[in-house]
């Protein structure tokens, strides 16, 4: 013992360790349901919900699908998503800019999962907080609209590094904006040379396919059709 | 300000720690944090110092080391460098490959268990 009984005492822990073991929790529920769930993260307006949408006419019509919308304020996502006929929850994180995964494992607990197959949770428009908290989802999804600019991956490299796959959205407006896709994609690898990079447009449907097939081949691996 | 829930977090983990080993005052905490972490020290330090008035972590350091990225290229071997790099810093070459930077740790606490 130090002179005035102060003590050095090791404690090596992660400081995100409240919201590591809400997140193993939620894995474990989701194992436990055999339920493929997605972490959806984006800047505010990059095509989250217009990529929902789509994988929601893909799987809709096969059952089980259950979304969670993550947004400081409103319902509007959700009711979005309702009309689409699936089962969907907003979470309103109010001056919280992520949803904690605390939060996501109430919800989670008070929905109708027996028929759930797929998961999808829209995280709120930002990327930087989502980055740091797992929510305990099989796949991360970082979506890059090309009117964002191609330096994205290096000011958030956080959430490039931490994601399965990358989605270029709006690429139909390639021709009117500065922004080189090669480049993105050589920064994204360098952060993570295991990410698989799909690049899409809504507007005219390109690449949207792949990246649903994609999808599908992940759920259908963790969640075979029941 | 995203430091705000870290600073909780920091202030969950040191109570915890102190309240295990009776101690009465934490007089300092010692972080590792990654570059890409996109922490503010100085964002932290006073977030911290607001979320621990009234505890006994009230008016303890943060410590803070950060961690860099550490960047390895096939022909100029290791550097660290402080975001990930799309190229060599040194050769301009590809074929990186960028591995930490991304910590988020209580590393220790100084504590004052009252004892003399």
């Amino acid at each position: 013992m130090e002179t005035g009984g102060k003590v050095r005492i090791e404690v090596e822990r992660s400081i995100l360790q409240s919201a590591d073991e809400a997140a193993t929790a939620i894995r474990a529920l989701l194992a436990g349901r055999k339920i493929y769930a997605l972490n959806m993260i984006s800047s505010p307006g990059s095509g989250k919900t217009t990529l929902i949408e789509a994988l929601l006419s893909r799987f809709a019509g096969k059952g089980g699908v259950a979304v969670v919308e993550g947004d400081i304020e409103t319902e509007i996502d959700a009711e979005r998503i309702r009309r689409c006929g699936v089962q969907v929850r907003q979470i309103n994180t109010r001056s919280s800019c992520h949803i904690q995964p605390g939060q996501l494992l109430r919800v989670l607990s008070e929905m109708d999962l027996s028929a759930t197959r797929l998961l999808i949770v829209e995280n709120v428009g930002n990327l930087v907080c989502p980055a740091e908290v797992p929510l305990g989802e099989d796949t991360r999804v970082v979506l890059l609209s090309v009117t964002e600019g191609d330096e994205k991956p290096l000011k958030y490299p956080l959430v490039f590094r931490t994601s399965d796959i990358l989605v270029i959205t709006k690429t139909d407006l390639l021709p009117h904006v500065r922004f080189d896709v090669s480049c993105v994609r050589r920064a994204a690898r360098a952060a993570n040379p295991a990410v698989e990079i799909f690049e899409t447009s809504a507007v005219t449907g390109e690449g949207v396919p792949a990246l649903l097939d994609r999808f599908e081949a992940l759920a259908a691996a963790k969640a075979p059709r029941r | 300000m995203h430091e705000l829930g870290i600073a909780n977090e920091i202030l969950g983990v040191a109570l915890s720690e102190a309240d295990r080993h009776g101690a009465k005052k934490v007089s300092s905490i010692r972080l590792r944090v990654g570059v890409l972490r996109a922490v503010v020290p100085e964002n932290l330090s006073f977030l911290f110092g607001h979320v621990a008035r009234g505890t006994a972590a009230d008016g303890a350091v943060l410590e803070i080391d950060e961690e860099p990225v550490r960047v390895e290229c096939p022909s100029c071997g290791i550097a660290d460098v402080r975001s990930i790099p799309w190229e060599c810093p040194k050769c301009r070459g590809a074929g990186i490959s960028a591995t930490g930077g991304d910590s988020l740790e209580i590393v220790s606490l100084e504590i004052d268990t009252g004892e003399r």
